[in-house]
């Protein structure tokens, strides 16, 4: 923006000026140098324009923009100016003829940085929820734990099956990667995230939510082989879209590895139907006691009409015991230990057995707490220390209580026989060496420290892998050489065109709810593939979806308050019984819990300039945190207004939405209130906008630089288009504020959008994107987009509905 | 250096009253402007000033004639002149006393500056709550414009000069000059970035000066008597002389008023203001008001004038300077200073809003013993990014309590930190957590 000076004759005397020079189109003109680059530049014209206009676009701003007065209130656009002796904002600075500019040096980057964070360290809000990025599946957390704490439970649990069919089913036994990284940790204890959903899926188990609206039948019919978590998961989402699927289990009834591999204590099987029934009500077929290899092959399946083929056969296959005697009786499989007792069979432990157990994950503790309440005295011991297990810690701990004696630092030798039969099992102790692949230290065996336990049963639990035998080479998929299914990484597509593959088989054996998210994906890829799309521009989309966010941890004071604890049935009643451990919570506790969520989300995320520009300046420590309540603010958010929401906490008062509602738009909405730290960017007396002159026209919410006022999310309604009608007045083009339709030359009507293909969006298709997406890896600035934009959660590149 | 004062503006008690017009023109009152407007051009009383090494006495200590010579030179016809009346740190009495005492003398320096730059218009800005200093000005100025010695057709010429008194009263930063430009405006009273300097583009963007009420009030006798005469008393580089508001720490000892040359060493200037403790009983002399430095009993031979406090660290400022008993921890007084800056800041640049807060929380917990040694470097280098960083004169300012506290008292700073003991023993602890830095997630 020019600062003008008339050109007046006046009777003062003048001083002699440089003569002006006269630029190659008239206009008068300077130079002056930035950075070591000669620039044109005319009177009146601030550095930071100067710069703009000459292609020097990185001097970071956060309180300017071209349609209003500079403030120079963020200290962001400091330059070094020879011969003066401060650095000098360049978005108010006049060029002078001759000035010489340096944009970057280290002492200006260090002054930007400590300004963004001390603006930081009274930012109380969040950019991304870091338990939404470590689900696999990437459950808007936040969100429904709001839903939860409104005491909307079906809404909730509408909001988890968008992405996770089965919050009942995870809610007990989902080791909970979000609880790890909850925020609520760094106050005092983080949130029961995954009881939460559990307790809302709990309530509407028998009338279920369904996330959106059931796509009309499209014709495609997809195979899927096994109706383990990741085969159920991607028959639940291609059945929501429309396409015929049919199940194959080789079992006698569905579930997998959650029927046959999950005592009954930790899920108890008649509601973990109910769970599943929600997939049958969508139309999925189920063919039981079929077995891929032996009852049929994949060729057979596109014999029958099959349009794709999803193989989910999971990892059945147990590790060996790898030490000679294996062969003995009493040397019992895990697997089908565990999934004989489901079924009611008679199992090789009973009351009185000494069993060992070997290994140190889930299924140990499984195998464990299963042969404890069969009486049996168990022994469990792990070739690491207790830090090294996989199992979580309430496993491990309720394994202890429950009776089974666990030992560390052992690793077994030799199965002592006789007559056929295990007596006794030799160990030889262990100590820590260096660290292996996964990052675990490697068990180093200490010589002459063996030493015999006796017992009968010896139950190995060191992995499971899939069963390869399967496959063979005629079908064309191929194998890993850590025998998983071989598959493209992120569409999950095998070397076989229309095959994929996803769950425990494709990735080694791992936990329920990475399968699911394999589930998730695979019937993203498998529609795109049904859709005709370019499998690797799918491939692309997947893995850019699935990137890891860059994020800030600010954790201003928040008042204590423990977490509600999950009843669990006391020890002394688990003794010689499966029933479920958890007793589940009261409404009120549900609630009360979940409003303890530090709602970690801000919509401007992937828009917002103060991130963008700490995400440039490399800012990863905030010096400031944890002080005391005067320390930071905490200002209630007004989200009264139809239109703008307003959110004081992440404003850092750069008055631009000040400026531009008084100097350009008019209605004088906001102001610059209090004193000191205490300043704050409001509506006078704080009053809603709605008590104000406020037009709605957006302009605030443009130019905002952070996420501090927001365009409220829109539902939007199909607005059908009769041509016939239409007499090109024009009308509509000038109404609109937000620029969505336009007008050619040739005085037609265009049809300006947002997506880049359809005039008009059904809150449907909204639903159908993925929640949960990472645009690009560094966010965009809000005044690069073209129009302004409603979003509260972030849109793929392109709708995924044809 | 005299002895005594040599009061060429301050009224000593039993000078001759001098607020009624027919007083102050007894005492040669008015003469100035009679000699200036009939016998000089504005460019030879703009020399006269440059002359008498007339600085900006409202603490910044820029050559006023400079000033008024960038103004004359623009081509604009509408200027203004404001005379800043608004004592910043409330506990500074100098410019309470010039409007009280000597509101002729005012009216004459800005008449003359009005003429020196060509303004038309002209504000005199005070607080709100110098009642009888705006009453003894107001009334001065009916006068005055009765007797065209203000206001139109001034002394029979064509040169206009229309003066408003304005008053105003909030806090510190009402001693800026563009956020009493502002105020006039009818915005918010926060500070605009300088450059582009108010002498080119001031109120309503048009040249405007603006001169504090004590430079404004030493014009008068450069015209009247010369520069020469003028810059006899001061210092090489500073001509004249500086009011000052003494204190003492004795509670319920009121200030004085005193007016010395530039030049005068602080032990003087002490002496003069009825402060006579010994050397031991004192921890160290705060020069500058709410802003300035400490410094140490052994700086007392210091001389009062610009650069030599700037070199030591503190600051002329409000022209105030007080006393610290000896018992005086130095990190609470520098924590003191800096809560009442952080709630004085406009609000508007983040280097200061943010920056003198959390230097205040990180001197609240080295008072309540939980200080770090890595706090040192911390507060050193916000002692460094809050001026670089900051918008006005406020923020530039703001740390130097802190620096000079911790350049002169580094001992203090450590006691409390180290040994977790207040070298005085009068620290109670006001802070029950520290900051903790916190390693982003993942």
């Amino acid at each position: 923006m020019a600062i003008s000076i008339r050109d007046t004759f006046s009777s003062i005397t003048q001083e002699p000026t440089a003569p002006m020079v006269r630029n190659d189109v008239g206009q008068p003109s300077f130079t002056i140098t930035i950075d070591g680059k000669v620039v044109q530049a005319y009177e009146g014209q601030t550095i930071l324009s100067v710069a703009n206009d000459n292609g020097i676009t990185d001097i970071p701003n956060l309180c300017n923009d071209e349609k209003l007065e500079p403030t120079s209130a963020c200290r962001m656009c400091l330059v070094h100016i020879e011969g003066e002796e401060r650095p000098l904002p360049s978005c108010n600075t006049p060029a002078v003829p001759g000035m010489v500019v340096t944009t970057n040096s280290d002492e200006l980057f260090h002054i930007r940085r400590t300004n963004l964070e001390m603006m930081l360290s009274d930012h109380n809000a969040y950019c991304q929820p870091p338990c939404q990025v470590d689900c696999p599946t990437h459950i808007d957390i936040p969100g429904y734990l709001e839903l939860i704490a409104k005491g909307s439970m079906k809404e909730a649990a509408r909001l988890v099956k968008e992405v996770l069919p089965f919050p009942y089913i995870l809610g007990l036994t989902c080791p909970a990667p979000c609880q790890k990284a909850c925020r609520r940790g760094l106050v005092e204890e983080e949130i029961a995230i995954c009881r939460m959903h559990g307790h809302a899926a709990e309530t509407c188990l028998l009338d279920p939510p369904v996330p959106y609206v059931q796509d009309p039948p499209t014709g495609k019919r997809v195979a899927i082989v096994g109706s383990g978590p990741a085969g159920l998961t991607c028959a639940y989402y291609l059945a929501l879209k429309g396409h015929y699927c049919k199940i194959f289990e080789m079992q006698p009834q569905p579930g997998g590895m959650l029927r046959y591999g999950i005592p009954e204590y930790r899920l108890p099987k008649d509601m973990m139907d109910r769970e599943l029934d929600h997939v049958w009500q969508l139309g999925v077929e189920l063919q039981t006691n079929v077995k891929l290899g032996r009852d049929f092959t994949i060729d057979d399946l596109f014999a029958q009409g099959f349009d794709a083929v999803y193989i989910a056969i999971g990892a059945w296959t147990s590790n060996p015991l790898g030490a000679p005697g294996e062969d003995a009786e009493g040397v019992v499989n895990a697997i089908a230990f565990l999934g004989e007792k489901v079924e009611g069979k008679t199992v090789p432990v009973k009351e009185g057995d000494e069993v060992i157990v070997l290994g140190g994950g889930f299924t140990t503790f499984d195998c464990t707490r299963t042969s404890v309440r069969l009486g049996a005295k168990v022994h469990t011991v792990y070739r690491r220390s207790r830090a090294e297990m996989t199992a979580t810690m309430e496993e491990i701990e309720d394994a202890e209580a429950e009776g089974a004696e666990i030992t560390y630092y052992a690793q077994a030798t030799r199965v002592i026989v006789e007559d056929g039969k295990v007596k006794g099992l030799e160990f030889q102790r262990n100590k820590l060496g260096e660290p292996d692949a996964s990052g675990r230290r490697r068990p180093v065996p200490i010589p002459g420290s063996e030493y015999v336990v006796p017992c009968n049963t010896i139950i190995p639990a060191y992995g499971q892998k899939p069963d390869k035998s399967v496959l063979d080479e005629k079908s064309g998929v191929k194998w890993t050489k850590w025998t998983t299914v071989q598959t493209d990484p992120y569409n999950f597509m095998t070397d076989r065109k229309g095959v994929f593959s996803g769950g425990d088989c494709q990735m080694g054996a791992k936990t329920i709810i990475e399968c699911v998210a394999q589930g998730k994906l695979g019937a993203r890829a498998i529609h795109a593939y049904l859709s005709g799309d370019d499998m690797t521009e799918v491939s692309r989309r997947l893995e850019l979806e699935e990137r890891k966010p860059d994020l800030f941890d600010i954790v201003p004071y928040k008042p204590v308050e423990p977490k509600v604890k999950m009843p669990m049935l006391p020890y002394e009643e688990r003794k010689r019984n499966f029933r479920l451990i958890e007793l589940g919570y009261l409404k009120e506790q549900a609630q009360r819990e979940a409003a303890r969520c530090l709602q970690c989300v801000c919509p401007a995320a992937g828009q917002c300039d103060l991130q963008r520009y700490s995400i440039e300046h490399g800012l990863a420590d905030n010096r400031f945190h944890d002080g005391e309540p005067d320390d930071y603010h905490d200002y209630d958010v007004d989200l009264s207004h139809s239109f703008i929401l307003r959110d004081p906490n992440k404003c850092i008062n750069c008055t631009q939405c000040v400026r531009v509602c008084h100097d350009v738009i008019g209605p004088d909405c906001y102001g610059m209130f209090g004193k000191g730290f205490d300043t704050i960017v409001s509506t006078p007396f704080n009053v809603s906008l709605h008590d104000t002159d406020c037009v709605s026209c957006g302009a605030c919410v443009q130019v905002c630089p952070t996420g501090s006022l927001m365009m409220a999310e829109r539902y939007l309604k199909r607005y059908s288009f009769a041509l016939d009608r239409c007499i090109f007045c024009g009308d509509c083009v000038e109404v609109c504020p937000h620029g969505a339709l336009g007008e050619t030359p040739n005085f037609e009507l265009s049809f300006f959008n947002r997506f880049g293909e359809d005039i008009t969006l059904e809150k449907d298709d909204l639903a159908n994107a993925p929640n949960y997406l990472v645009r690009q890896r560094l966010p965009r600035g809000k005044k690069d987009l073209p129009v302004m934009s409603p979003l509260v959660r972030p849109l793929p590149a392109r709708s995924i509905r044809e | 250096m005299p002895e005594k004062s040599s009061n060429r503006i301050l009224r000593r008690p039993g000078d001759p009253d001098m607020r009624s017009l027919a007083a102050y023109r007894q005492n040669g009152g008015y003469a100035a402007l009679e000699k200036a407007i009939r016998q000089q051009t504005p460019a030879q009383v703009i020399q006269q000033v440059v002359d008498a090494k007339l600085r900006g006495l409202g603490g910044a200590g820029r050559l006023t004639g400079e000033k008024w010579r960038i103004a004359r030179r623009a081509e604009e016809h509408q200027k203004y002149v404001i005379c800043n009346a608004y004592d910043a740190d409330p506990r500074s009495l100098v410019a309470r006393t010039l409007l009280e005492q000597s509101p002729h003398q005012v009216i004459e320096g800005l008449m003359l500056a009005a003429y020196a730059i060509g303004a038309s218009e002209a504000y005199i800005f005070a607080r709100s709550t110098f009642r009888e200093g705006i009453d003894a000005v107001q009334a001065a100025l009916r006068e005055a414009v009765d007797a065209h010695l203000a206001g139109r057709d001034i002394l029979g010429t064509d040169f206009s000069c229309t003066v408003n008194v304005l008053g105003a009263d909030i806090g510190f930063m009402g001693g800026e000059e563009t956020v009493q430009m502002a105020l006039i405006k009818g915005r918010r009273g926060m500070p605009e970035q300088r450059p582009p300097y108010p002498a080119q583009f001031g109120l309503w963007d048009k040249p405007t000066i603006t001169n504090n009420i004590e430079t404004l009030a030493n014009v008068p006798f450069i015209i009247r008597e010369g520069a020469t005469a003028f810059s006899s008393v001061g210092t090489a580089s500073t001509g004249g002389t500086k009011l000052l508001t003494v204190y003492d720490y004795v509670p319920g000892s009121a200030p004085q008023v005193i007016e010395v040359p530039f030049g005068t060493p602080l032990r003087d200037i002490l002496k003069l203001g009825g402060i006579t403790h010994a050397d031991d009983e004192m921890r160290a002399v705060v020069v500058g008001g709410a802003e300035g430095g400490a410094l140490p009993i052994s700086l007392l031979t210091t001389p009062f004038d610009f650069d030599p406090l700037e070199e030591a660290g503190a600051i002329v400022g409000s022209s105030m300077v007080e006393v610290l008993p000896e018992n005086t921890c130095m990190v609470h007084w520098a924590m003191e200073r800096s809560r009442y800056l952080d709630h004085e800041s406009c609000g508007k640049c983040v280097p200061c809003r943010l920056g003198v807060k959390r230097i205040t929380g990180i001197l609240e917990g080295i008072v309540s013993d939980l200080g770090l040694k890595s706090d040192l470097a911390l507060l050193d280098e916000f002692a460094d990014y809050v001026p670089k960083g900051s918008l006005c004169g406020f923020g530039i300012q703001a740390p130097n309590a802190l620096k000079t506290a911790k350049r002169y008292w580094p001992d203090h700073f450590t006691m409390h930190i180290e040994e977790l003991q207040c070298p005085t023993g009068t620290c109670i602890p006001v802070r029950a957590h520290r900051f903790v830095t916190k390693h982003v997630l993942p």
